[in-house]
């Protein structure tokens, strides 16, 4: 068994995280078990979760476990993705404790004071199944349940959408915008997925809506039965000059519904794939990864590289129903 | 309301003008050319959520799929008078484009463009004014079924389609009591309305087209 960490960061980039290598697809986790890479998933279609019996300032026990039952209800709402949960009940149990329950609550950590909440995992080091997840909410910081928001506070439910997230696998989503800030970090100026790994300023309840690309992403990860038939793939290789580049944001715009869906090219080809989607044209953008930190979604171990112009594919990509669209190859150049 | 009102005013005089529209015959079968026209979807944009809940955008897009050239084929049979009952089939392949524009990061505009095969396989009426004349005017109309591939068959968008026109038929020649009873050429320009295929914005579109064709008459 092994745990690791990952967690939604505050102004900058998390310092918490030890992330799992990114597998096969845009934003899932993968851990490499039994010599092979596999998505981190949940071998079971109903996960079982507690929440512990402590509020904080603003939030009572019943209050959180109401928004935390409303984000699981989000994830669990995805007509494309088979994952349910099951609240198992109230527990004094901790999150992060290796004791095979799947727990959710606070913990005061004013240390971690640019963490909001933080998921880790238990995963079984042969098959690379999930065995436990926990999330902690960084008490230090003030939180909201008030429908509306409330300014100054954090809103629980769309934090807890984004850990809930990566309770269910999901890694970080690179569609979203960020300005730096004078005295260092980043403020989110706009995002279009909750995976993306920095949390709206204080006030903001805009990230309690799952978006198409966390939609794809859960849909990858847990198809229903029809989905597989129903949806497709796209995929294609990001060159910079003729040689592949990892690590590039490649952004799918789907024209009919005006939707965004994010992926990287995630090896030394660089290529890469998008998921369960709907099937239609689609418009190619590539984008250097530069509006979080680079860690928030890979390891110090991979060079990404961010030298490049954002560019368009010349062409109009087709998913098709049940099928893949075919390698698109799209040639960025250099800054 | 036209077409009616044409068919009133004709109706005194069939059989007379069924003569005069040179040796009708039963059968017609025509090929020709057809230029379809664009038709246009609209912008859109890919936009990004602000804290507030607002719209960020990060590029913009207008769509259409262009003019193109068409082949169509056209079996007719006369059922009464100068009223023809038309089978036609046109294959046509155009561009889909999209432009994109005004990117957030200054990315440079480009059109990206696939083309479609598109089948239209339908049927309708032809009107030939009754007139004693080698150039004999027209009017017609119908629908059918709209057929577009994406990419060599990945992916079918299906829909319907109507076209309503009017134009013009010049007989090249005629024969009276031959198997083959006429040659000539027609031409016509219609409107053509799409509902379903290819349509970014969901809503039904018109198109002009403008054809021209070889007939013979049996």
């Amino acid at each position: 068994m092994m745990r690791r960490w990952f967690g939604r960061a505050i102004a900058i980039a998390t310092v918490l995280a030890i992330q799992a290598q990114p597998a096969f697809a845009y934003l899932e986790f993968g851990v490499t078990a039994g010599g092979n890479q596999v998505k981190l998933k949940w071998p079971q279609a109903a996960v079982r979760y507690l929440v512990t019996n402590a509020g904080v300032a603003n939030v009572s026990v019943a209050d959180f476990q109401a928004a935390i039952g409303r984000a699981f209800g989000s994830w669990e709402a995805v007509p494309t993705a088979s994952i349910t949960y099951q609240f198992g009940g109230l527990t004094a149990a901790i999150p992060g404790r290796d004791d095979g329950l799947t727990t959710l609550g606070f913990q005061n950590r004013p240390d971690l004071d640019r963490v909001l909440a933080a998921t880790s995992f238990v995963v079984d080091a042969a098959t690379g199944a999930l065995v436990e997840s926990d999330i902690f909410f960084n008490s230090a910081f003030p939180w909201s349940v008030a429908p509306g928001g409330e300014a100054n506070r954090f809103d629980l439910e769309s934090i807890a959408l984004h850990e809930i997230g990566h309770l269910s696998g999901l890694g970080h989503s690179a569609l979203g915008e960020t300005e730096l800030r004078a005295g260092g970090g980043r403020l989110v100026t706009a995002a279009e997925a909750v995976m993306f790994p920095i949390a709206y300023a204080v006030g903001s309840i805009a990230g309690r809506t799952l978006k198409a690309d966390d939609i794809a992403g859960i849909s990858d990860l847990y198809p229903t039965g029809d989905a597989t038939s129903v949806y497709g793939s796209l995929s294609g290789r990001v060159t910079k000059d003729g040689a592949p580049i990892f690590g590039a944001h490649v952004i799918a715009f789907d024209p009919v519904t005006q939707t965004v869906i994010g992926s990287f090219t995630l090896n030394a080809q660089g290529q890469f794939s998008i998921g369960a989607i709907p099937p239609g044209p689609r418009i190619l953008r590539v984008e250097p990864l530069d509006d979080a930190e680079i860690d928030s979604f890979f390891d110090g171990s991979r060079t990404v590289d961010i030298n490049f112009r954002v560019a368009f594919s010349d062409r109009i990509v087709i998913v098709p129903r049940g099928g893949d669209s075919g390698e698109v190859a799209i040639n960025v150049v250099a800054k | 309301m036209a077409l009616l009102a044409l068919v009133f005013l004709a109706s005194g005089s069939r059989d007379a003008a069924a003569q005069g529209v040179l040796e009708f015959g039963r059968l017609e079968i025509s090929a020709g050319a057809v230029w379809l026209g664009s038709r246009t979807f609209g912008s859109a944009s890919a936009t990004e959520t602000t804290p507030s809940g607002g719209s960020f955008s990060l590029f913009n897009t207008s769509s259409e799929v262009g003019g193109a050239a068409a082949f169509d084929a056209r079996v007719g049979v006369r059922v009464a008078g100068t009223l023809v009952v038309e089978a036609d089939a046109t294959f046509a392949r155009p561009e889909l484009r999209v432009t994109i524009a005004n990117d957030v990061e200054n990315a440079p505009s480009i059109t990206a463009v696939e083309r479609l095969q598109q089948y239209m396989i339908g049927g309708g009426a032809t009107w030939y004014l009754p007139r004693p004349s080698r150039i004999v005017p027209f009017v017609t109309g119908g629908g059918g079924y709209l057929r577009q591939l994406h990419d060599r068959g990945l992916l079918v968008e299906t829909g319907t389609y109507f076209q309503v026109g009017g134009g013009v038929l010049y007989l090249l020649s005629s024969h009276p009591g031959n198997r083959l009873k006429a040659t000539g050429i027609r031409a016509d320009v219609r409107a053509v309305i799409l509902n379903g295929g290819v349509s970014f914005d969901g809503d039904r579109h018109t198109a002009p087209a403008a054809a021209a064709s070889f007939f013979v008459r049996f």
